[in-house]
């Protein structure tokens, strides 16, 4: 009887922790979008669609348009070995939620981005079954700094793992090769390692 | 008096000093985690292995102790080297193998050699050479690494220990465009520490260890040197009294300092580094509450050579003088922790409390980075009651961060970014009948992004739901059924208009029934099913359509072992799902939806695996794939796509001799794959894991 009482005392507890999280989660009112204001995402029915979207999220700075499309249940980032080198440790167990970390911190930090995401003339496999390795995709990103107008470019060769996950197709490995020159200089660029362990904690 | 001497003991640096320290090297002891009052975790390691060695042959123990040693732990005093003669043995353990994947042939060398002495005393070399040559790129990397160790157990009234290391590396890689980069670097490393734990004086129970180290290192990448010789000195002290039964209060001090020499590029300068970490916590274990109140303060100063930096922390030197590329850095962290956990429990009810502050300054002289400060709170609440067939967990946790910043010669700060985050969880199980167990869960979220002062347009909130429940029954370990029904709405606000076009609102659905059925020893049938939808609102009529995506998925598998030797798996995955867009709602609400996608994938898969001899098993699977898409529209489309894998290999796990005996590890396997998908390099490969180990 007694322990009866104090179920319902909790269970009371609960549902009144539910009542009460109205007020506590509410999230707050948008403002309507500005005109001409338009991110084109591409639906997620295929791996190339979901490439195409870090490319979308980043010219936009637009963070979830980078989350909706790494996966949601199992997240990997394997660095090439210069960036492991630069940032030890870092990157140890990166998830979902250390890739969250950073595109919001990258994009927090006041940068504008040109980005292209695969080199011209790659052309993405039709779609087959529920998991598709992509390999030797080579991306280019050029990151301006706001505040100091400075200019860094990353360019790099990565293979990545795309995973059929409920309904929709999601990055579910990326993992960087090595980091390409530079085509106009001939310089040799970081990968986006180099972001991720600048940005990621 | 003693309060204010304990006030001066010893903490370590913990996270805030090392986050902002460029090398691990220079964070110390974490504090400590648990409620000794005595003892900080660098040192509380130490003695504490967890390794019984009393089972083991003489190789394994002298193989667990070199692992031991390699990792920094000190094993418990072993009785069997307390006494007899100085020297008491050595052992060396050759081993050699070769690694092969669709990426990469590895081939390595080991020889671990350890000696033993009286007293625990304990000398272990290692040396490991490796090759590797990648499949897919033009890279090479050959490695050389040694490490030795030499503990002098209880031959002393101190623990020391002296550790040497000497890394050498070379990674030649031609990238696509023919740029050759040699990236190398060769590093020497020699330390000696010594650690007292647990010792009494008066009424305090201390522990103290110091350490000192050199390294030296030449390296070199994109033609660019980074060498350096430093020393390293560093201390720590720690001391706890047990002011009553169950209440203990503790001090630590740690302080840190590095000197040397340090080149990048064409310019060389004096390193240095120094920090210094205070430490106080009031540790309690009393009736119903166990917990403990922790502050923590560190500095920590550095000056090095650094390549120019932008505002963001990243390289820049781009179009920069040769001479402005390398520039003296002075870095220095300033950072403070308060920590308070309270675990309350009394008869079925539990109340977990966490509380934590962190704060960080980080200031540079000459990057671009400036000045960064950081803030981070955590409250966690959790409420546990169980009784009988119930029990119930509600938990609260709220986060409040933010990082501010001001520029490298900017007058004001650019204002503070803030991430704020609550949820709440409330988890609900009871045993129904007899093996039948319900569980409700409930959860609800919300992340917040704010830039003060508008500084930038990335304000965003995503509000998270979902509901949950799952029923599971077993039946005397024949047969297993649980069916999950799952609810979530997500919704994604950004707050400013130049980001909030595609703000949208997610709501998704999951069933899922399954069971499990041995249905004779040697027979075992698994089912599941799962149907999930998805609808995506977006919240701004003509910025993007609705669409609605559904997907139902069945999944058998059969597991046949006719005999004890041979295993036999069968997989069947079936899938058949569409995608809609929403292309009309009617006054009454209802929606309309066309179709753009139908598609089916058809997944069959085959594993065996049959042992021809005690240590060799043969095995193989293979899987085949047929995916039909028909893309509907304007003009519509169908697609049939294969691909299918198959690899055949043998395990092999042999000894051969009786006393000091050549164990051999053998994994070869055969891949061939075909596939839109799949390259040159991914169709045809040979997987591998070989290796040969000896012992004498």
């Amino acid at each position: 009887m007694i322990a009866g009482g104090k179920l319902s005392f909790a269970m009371l507890l609960g549902v009144g922790a539910v009542l009460l999280s109205g007020c506590l989660f509410s999230p707050r009112e948008p403002e309507p979008p500005g005109a001409g204001v338009q991110i084109d995402y591409l639906p997620q029915s295929k791996p190339a669609n979901v490439w195409a979207n870090l490319e979308k999220s980043l010219e936009a700075i637009h963070s979830p348009g980078w989350e909706d499309n790494i996966s949601l249940d199992e997240f990997r980032y394997v660095p090439d070995d210069e960036a492991a080198n630069q940032f030890p440790g870092i990157f140890d167990g990166w998830d979902r939620s250390r890739e969250v970390t950073f595109i919001n911190n990258f994009y927090n930090s006041g940068v504008s981005i040109t980005a292209r995401m695969v080199q011209a003339g790659f052309v993405f496999p039709p779609p087959v079954g529920n998991e598709m390795t992509i390999e030797d995709i080579i991306y280019d990103v050029l990151v301006i700094n706001d505040s100091d107008a400075s200019e860094v470019r990353y360019r790099g060769k990565c293979d990545v793992i795309f995973r059929l996950e409920a309904n929709k197709w999601y990055i579910y490995e990326w993992r960087d090769l090595q980091g390409e020159s530079d085509p106009d200089t001939g310089q040799l660029l970081n990968t986006m390692g180099v972001l991720r362990g600048t940005f990621g904690s | 008096m003693l309060l204010l001497l304990l006030l001066v003991l010893a903490p370590t640096v913990g996270g805030a000093m090392s986050a902002g320290a460029q090398e691990s090297e220079t964070s110390g002891a974490e504090a400590p985690a648990d409620t000794s009052a005595a003892g900080s975790d660098t040192t509380a390691v130490s003695g504490v292995s967890g390794l019984d060695l009393s089972n083991m042959s003489p190789l394994e123990r002298i193989q667990a102790l070199a692992e031991l040693s390699e990792q920094g732990i000190q094993q418990q005093p072993d009785s069997t080297r307390e006494a007899g003669p100085f020297f008491q043995g050595v052992q060396n353990v050759p081993k050699v193998g070769a690694l092969a994947n669709v990426r990469q042939y590895t081939y390595y060398g080991e020889l671990i050699t350890t000696l033993t002495f009286r007293k625990n005393s304990l000398f272990t070399n290692k040396f490991n050479w490796s090759w590797e040559e990648y499949r897919k790129q033009d890279k090479t990397v050959e490695k050389r690494d040694n490490k030795f160790t030499y503990g002098l157990g209880d031959n002393l009234p101190v623990k020391v220990n002296l550790d040497g290391s000497w890394n050498w590396s070379e990674d030649n890689t031609v990238n696509t465009a023919g740029y050759a980069n040699l990236s190398k670097r060769d590093q020497k490393r020699v330390g000696m520490s010594a650690n007292k734990l647990k010792f009494k004086t008066g009424f305090l129970t201390n522990s103290a260890k110091v350490s000192a180290g050199f390294m030296d290192q030449a390296s070199v990448n994109q033609n660019q040197r980074n060498d350096l010789q430093e020393g390293k000195m560093d201390a720590g002290f720690q001391s706890g009294l047990d002011i009553t039964k169950g209440i203990s209060i503790a001090g630590r001090i740690y302080g840190t300092a590095t000197a040397g020499d340090r080149a990048l590029g064409a310019t060389t300068s004096p390193s240095s580094a120094n920090g210094d970490s205070l430490g106080f916590g009031v540790y309690y274990n009393k009736d119903f509450v166990l917990g403990r109140v922790v502050v923590t303060r560190s500095n920590f100063e550095k000056k090095y050579l650094d390549f120019k930096k932008n505002s963001n922390g990243l390289i820049d030197t781009v179009g920069v003088d040769e001479d402005q590329k390398v520039v003296t850095e002075l870095e220095t962290v300033d950072a403070i922790s308060y920590e308070m956990i309270n675990n309350f429990s009394f008869g079925a009810f539990g109340f977990d409390t966490k509380l934590t502050r962190l704060t960080d300054d980080l200031d540079y002289s000459q990057s671009g980075v400036g000045l960064r400060q950081k803030e981070h709170d955590v409250m966690d609440l959790t409420l546990t009651y169980a009784s009988g067939r119930d029990s119930i967990a509600i938990g609260y946790d709220y986060l409040l961060k933010w990082d501010d910043q001001r520029y490298k010669a900017a007058t004001e700060n650019r204002g503070r970014q803030y991430n704020k985050a609550r949820d709440y969880e409330f988890n609900y199980f009871r045993d129904l009948f007899r093996r039948t167990r319900l569980n409700l869960r409930y959860h609800e979220g919300l992340s917040q992004d704010i830039a003060e002062n508008q500084h930038n347009e990335n304000d965003k909130d995503r509000h998270q739901s979902d509901f949950s429940a799952s029923l599971e029954r077993t039946w005397a370990q024949k047969f297993r059924a649980d069916m999950v029904f799952a609810y979530q709405q997500v919704q994604d606000f950004n707050i400013r208009e130049s980001r909030s076009s595609n703000n949208n609102v997610k709501d998704s659905y999951e069933v899922s029934p399954g069971y499990d059925w041995t249905i004779s020893p040697w027979l075992n049938l698994d089912q599941s099913y799962r149907v999930y939808i998805q609808y995506t609102n977006y919240s701004f009529s003509g910025s993007r359509k609705d669409d609605y995506s559904k997907r139902g998925n069945l999944a058998t598998r059969v597991v046949v072992d006719p005999t004890s030797r041979l295993k036999i798996t069968l997989r069947h995955d079936y899938n058949k799902r569409f995608a809609a867009t929403k292309t009309a709602t009617e006054a009454s609400g209802s929606s309309f939806y066309s179709r753009d996608l139908n598609q089916s994938i058809n997944r069959i898969e085959m594993d065996l695996r049959f042992i021809a001899a005690p240590g060799v098993t043969l095995e193989a699977s293979t899987y085949r794939t047929r995916d039909d898409r028909e893309t509907l529209g304007t003009s519509s489309k169908t697609t049939r796509t294969y691909s299918g894998e198959l690899w055949v290999g043998a395990k092999v796990l042999r000894k051969l001799g009786n006393t000091n005996p050549l164990e051999l590890s053998a994994m070869v396997r055969k891949y061939n794959a075909f596939g839109p998908s799949v390259t040159e390099t991914s169709s045809d490969y040979w997987e591998a894991d070989v290796w040969l180990k000896w012992g004498f």
